[in-house]
């Protein structure tokens, strides 16, 4: 379900709504997979923004329209424009804060008001947290509602894919589903003058002062 | 797309055995179908020269700072036939291409400051299809791994280089030999008219494709 003012695209769309309190990280977990940075900083969605996330499958290119939401009540409790025609949902709560989880029934509800017998995940983040307040075994909500659980991290990427996965899986009707790789198209010849050139290996030198982000090493072997 | 999937695969495995992706879910009926397509990885006509697991940063100018791109496997690509090298980097899981740019010969790749597991270098990427600018760091799990690398990208855009200057002096000599080539072929279909089309065609095309193709028009 495209806004007017977004291009439609020849493939197959969805819209999903990704709901939950404010600060629970589902901008976070958008960015992640929009551009893969992890943004630290907080700052709360106003209204709603929308963003589409394409993923190459077996069966071909889908995209799902990211109705990311505003999760504080003050930034504009949500208005049922925001879940009309919506084809799938995420539910976020954050595990290290037990009100976001004691909140879900009320998204939820929320949710269902207005889409009915649509797919939903509800998805518990910041599992890399060491104190987790919500364990996993408290986490029960979705087994009362039929609901996917997924335990993820948008700081690790834990589980990251898996949301949009179930999803796709679900709306196709095909459990065997799966991501490939979308195709790496030959990039044009580029010419650069001295010039160019020169410039660049100023700007290389002074990033290359910089610090990385994290210098934790996970592994990468 | 071989070398990956079944890795991909085992990934999908191992999580289920864990028992995670019990599906809770309730039964709904799908809204679309969907079909098997056939998937291309647009890496088909490339050798894989390096393949290393490593986490890839762009920096942001604006902000001044680094912004992770991606995880996943970073390669060196050589083109079969023409040559050409490039990187290419997708993200782990979701397969998606998150560095995609050619290696010229003035390539100039540089230690992060502050991290031997890690280099930095310019590059005109086209990961999203429209060509950027960007400047680019990787880190590895090793500094054996980041030396790879480096060596193995400066390796190959020294010998660019050497093809690109010979080539520009072989500029002239070869559009002569072309047509000697030319000349050539064309005594040589004479000789044997029942290999070749019909004597009237045109002197025969030194390259094998274009051959090919005109044959298939001929045919058509």
């Amino acid at each position: 379900m495209a806004l007017p003012n977004q291009q439609t695209v020849e493939y197959p769309s969805f819209k999903l709504v990704l709901v939950g309190d404010g600060g629970t990280g589902k901008t976070t977990f958008v960015k992640r997979h929009l551009t893969g940075e992890f943004e630290k900083k907080y700052e709360p969605t106003i209204g709603v923004e929308v963003h589409p996330l394409d993923f190459h499958t077996n069966c071909g290119r889908i995209r799902f329209y990211c109705w990311d939401t505003a999760g504080q009540e003050k930034f504009g409790g949500l208005r049922d424009g925001y879940y009309i025609h919506g084809q799938c949902a995420i539910i976020m709560f954050d595990v290290t804060a037990r009100l976001t989880y004691k909140n879900v029934p009320t998204w939820h509800r929320d949710l269902c008001r207005v889409c009915e017998n649509i797919p939903v995940v509800l998805c518990g983040n910041k599992v890399d947290v060491k104190n987790r307040q919500v364990k996993a075994k408290m986490v029960t909500f979705h087994r009362k509602k039929n609901l996917q659980y997924y335990e993820i991290s948008a700081k690790s990427n834990y589980n990251f894919e898996k949301p949009f996965l179930y999803l796709a899986r679900k709306l196709a009707g095909d459990p065997n589903l799966h991501f490939v790789e979308s195709p790496a198209l030959a990039p044009p010849e580029v010419q650069i003058d001295l010039a160019q050139q020169q410039l660049h290996e100023q700007e290389l030198a002074a990033a290359a002062a910089q610090p990385l982000p994290d210098d934790d090493d996970e592994s990468l072997d | 797309m071989a070398s990956n999937d079944p890795e991909h695969r085992e990934e999908e495995a191992g999580d289920t055995a864990a028992g995670e992706d019990e599906d809770t879910g309730a039964q709904i009926a799908p809204i679309v179908r969907l079909e098997e397509v056939t998937v291309t990885t647009g890496e088909e006509d490339e050798d894989v020269i390096l393949d290393l697991k490593a986490k890839l940063y762009r920096f942001d100018k604006e902000g001044n700072q680094w912004k992770e791109r991606g995880t996943g496997s970073v390669k060196i690509l050589k083109h079969k036939e023409k040559g050409k090298v490039r990187l290419v980097m997708r993200q782990v899981k979701t397969l998606k291409i998150c560095a995609n740019h050619s290696i010229l010969p003035s390539i100039k790749l540089q230690e992060h400051a502050g991290n031997e597991k890690s280099c930095v270098w310019h590059a005109t990427d086209f990961s999203d299809g429209e060509l950027k600018d960007e400047t680019f760091c990787i880190r590895f799990g090793s500094i054996e791994n980041c030396k790879l690398f480096m060596e193995t990208v400066e390796k190959q855009a020294e010998a660019l280089g050497k093809t690109e200057e010979k080539e520009s002096v072989e500029a002239d000599a070869a559009a002569g030999e072309l047509e000697k080539l030319s000349v050539g072929g064309e005594s040589k279909s004479e000789e044997k008219p029942a290999d070749e089309k019909p004597a009237d065609e045109k002197p025969v095309v030194v390259d094998e494709k274009e051959k090919e193709k005109e044959t298939e028009t001929k045919v058509e």
